[in-house]
């Protein structure tokens, strides 16, 4: 993880469809914050993130991650980042342990268990994913905040069909990490209870 | 995520759905099985014939298997997970294709000797049609993987598949067919298994870079 | 050397207004060579000593075949520049030149089966280059089909591009491995274009006829290229001045 991120854009412009979004959109966020971006559906929003994770390129704009200009290749961003999008990206074939296996192969076996008790998956280590609830499978790729050390975290909705328990665990995790010096941005169409650090919203 | 935590957790994945790769091969057997059935049982017509008929149902068997090889990951974002993983994505495709390759084309080398068996296959063009299957598969599963990656957005699109794929299949069903013809008729084929091994090399170099291109355009 | 044209080309705003006066002459002049060459080659030049008048199909089915050829290549080449440099026309042209090549292809096809049943007797015969033409066509028909197919614009420009030059690597193996199948199957038969000398009233006509194509279709592509744009950018500014302007 690093110490200090940042990240700075300027001038973005995405087309996806026959729309444009975010033109001009120029902001810039460093370690510490927990961005917010809002808005009313459509209105680019998970396009904003998947750019910035870079499964979508943007038309025109540059995306800085710690100084370093990541608009043609975001590998650099990509080896400290952590994306979560709508499709949650966690295999159903595969039990939990199986798929947090993939995902942070270098996790020892005692941590994995305690992040799992902590987020009321013990029970299920071996079942496979198919077999759990819409939430729980949630749970699961959410997981991966607990086992891997990135700096920056992008995303996409983390609340939704999370339970009360489940949305304070992971506002709690959020705070925590932003503490440490990481980075978190995330949609979201409720206000966050129990963060006030630094919360920066950001108004598609 | 990492080069080899990717590879074992494909293995799983490949593993719990063996059934899938057991209809593959049951699909080749009923279509090989047609032949004889269909046209002629005669050991005057298979035992030629043989070579194009293992092929033919060959190929088709594979490109049922390879068709779908994104579609699950495509459903379930983990396609997506491979982008923004920081590997490298044509790397990592490359280590699916290898997985796939060893989990459909072993089974159906083995059960190459009963099969040629049932089609009269001589002694002579056995052993050069098992050399054609290890050597000329990987091209068909690296050019294959390129129209799975194209049309894995699109919900039935396993004709559309079929009609991009095939056309690019001929030459190593040809180089195949042909060499296993020589090796009966006593002739040299080292040629025409050199030819195979050309195509499967360049596939292997070219296709993960465009099918990167085309995963990369298809999860969005 | 400027490169600038290069990159000029990649915008569509620039290339319709750079194209807009040039498909029309372009277009008559092919007609034109055209019809010269079909009038010439179908009534006037003398008669093949070996085929007798049903050698006169060349005139349509040399052009039609060496255009299905020249059309692929186009598409490959066009879409290695899509890919390398992201170029905004070439997806546009590989859509307007995908139906002409495999038109193209089909005629190829007919002119050939045509010519061949007074030639071999049979209206189909796995001939290498009859073949290498069908597989042709199926190459177009995937493009188009996955074009038609895929309803995200970003992802159709990909896909076409990379099946393009997929293919483009591939139409020689495919080619080489259909001629060494003919070969290997059956004695030398009798090729369709490798003649023996021809005099000059029989090959002029005939090249009349494929400048005369490549103008016609060079035409017709681009008038496609600037319907495709208008359709692509209606939402720009330029169209809509050039609409208020010039009308549809
Ligand atoms: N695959 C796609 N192809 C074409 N256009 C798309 C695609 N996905 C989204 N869009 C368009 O992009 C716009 C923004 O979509 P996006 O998913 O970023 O919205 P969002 O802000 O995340 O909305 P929500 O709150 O519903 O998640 C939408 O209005 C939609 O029209
Ligand atoms: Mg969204």
């Amino acid at each position: 993880m690093q110490s200090s991120a940042s990240l700075t854009i300027s001038d973005l412009w995405i087309e996806r469809g026959e729309r444009d979004l975010c033109k001009g959109l120029s902001f810039s966020v460093q370690s510490g914050d927990v961005v917010r971006i809002l808005g009313e559906n459509g209105a680019g929003k998970s396009s904003l993130l998947k750019v910035i994770a870079g499964v979508l390129s943007p038309l025109e704009g540059q995306i800085l991650y710690s100084g370093e200009d990541v608009t043609l290749d975001r590998n650099p961003l990509q080896q400290d980042a952590i994306y979560l999008g709508h499709s949650i990206g966690v295999k159903s074939l595969l039990t939990v342990a199986e798929n947090l296996r993939w995902y942070c192969p270098d996790v020892s076996t005692s941590m994995l268990y305690s992040v799992l008790t902590q987020l009321g998956l013990i029970d299920q280590v071996d079942v496979p994913v198919k077999k759990l609830s819409a939430g729980q499978a949630r749970r699961v790729a959410l997981a991966r905040l607990w086992l891997n050390k990135k700096t920056l975290w992008l995303l996409d909705e983390p609340f939704a069909s999370l339970d009360v328990r489940g949305v304070a665990l992971l506002e709690e995790r959020i705070q925590q990490h932003v503490l440490l010096g990481g980075l978190v941005i995330l949609t979201t169409h409720q206000d966050l209870l129990s963060i006030a650090l630094r919360d920066v919203a950001l108004l598609l | 995520m990492t080069y080899s935590s990717f590879l074992v957790s494909e293995f799983l994945v490949l593993w719990r759905r063996k059934q899938d790769v057991f209809n593959a091969l049951l699909f080749f057997i009923i279509v090989v099985a047609l032949f004889p059935i269909g046209i002629n049982s005669s050991p005057d017509f298979l035992a030629p014939a043989a070579a194009g008929i293992v092929w033919c149902a060959a190929v088709l068997a594979i490109l049922m298997a390879v068709e779908s090889m994104f579609k699950e990951d495509y459903r379930d974002g983990s396609l997506e997970q491979l982008v923004v993983s920081g590997l490298s994505l044509p790397l990592l495709i490359l280590l699916k294709v290898v997985a796939q390759w060893l989990a459909v084309v072993l089974p159906l080398l083995v059960m190459m000797p009963l099969l040629s068996e049932m089609l009269y296959l001589p002694r002579s063009g056995f052993r050069v049609l098992i050399m054609t299957l290890l050597i000329g598969t990987p091209s068909l599963f690296f050019i294959g993987v390129i129209g799975a990656a194209l049309t894995v957005s699109i919900k039935q699109g396993a004709m559309l598949v079929m009609l991009l794929i095939l056309p690019f299949y001929l030459p190593v069903i040809i180089f195949s067919t042909l060499a296993i013809k020589a090796a009966q008729a006593g002739l040299p084929y080292s040629g025409l298994l050199a030819m195979l091994l050309a195509m499967s090399l360049m596939s292997l170099v070219i296709s993960p870079f465009m099918t990167a291109i085309a995963v990369k355009a298809s999860v969005n | 050397m400027s490169w600038a044209w290069f990159h000029k080309l990649g915008s569509p705003k620039w290339f319709f207004s750079w194209s807009k006066s040039w498909p029309l002459p372009v277009f008559c002049f092919g007609c034109f060579c055209l019809v010269i060459g079909l009038a010439w080659g179908l009534a006037f030049a003398p008669a093949d000593y070996q085929q007798g008048n049903s050698f006169r199909i060349i005139y349509i089915h040399v052009p039609v075949a060496m255009l299905a050829q020249s059309c692929y290549l186009a598409l490959g080449v066009s879409g290695f520049v899509f890919l390398v440099w992201q170029m905004k026309m070439a997806p546009i042209f590989i859509k307007a030149m995908a139906p002409i090549g495999a038109i193209m292809a089909l005629i190829a096809l007919v002119s050939g089966a045509i010519w061949g049943k007074p030639t071999w007797g049979t209206w189909w015969v796995w001939d290498a280059r009859l073949t290498s033409v069908l597989v042709l066509f199926f190459l177009y028909m995937g493009i188009i089909a996955l074009q038609n197919s895929l309803e995200d614009q970003v992802l159709a420009n990909k896909a076409a591009a990379v099946i393009s030059v997929v293919g483009l690597i591939n139409l020689p193996i495919i080619k080489y491995s259909v001629v060494l199948l003919e070969t290997l199957h059956q004695g030398p038969t009798f090729t369709l274009t490798k003649k023996p000398e021809m005099p000059a009233e029989m090959w002029l006509p005939l090249l009349f006829s494929v400048i005369g194509l490549y103008c016609f279709v060079a035409g017709v592509v681009l008038w496609r290229m600037q319907s495709e744009i208008l359709i692509r950018e209606h939402r720009s500014s330029w169209v809509k001045q050039e609409v208020m302007e010039h009308g549809l």
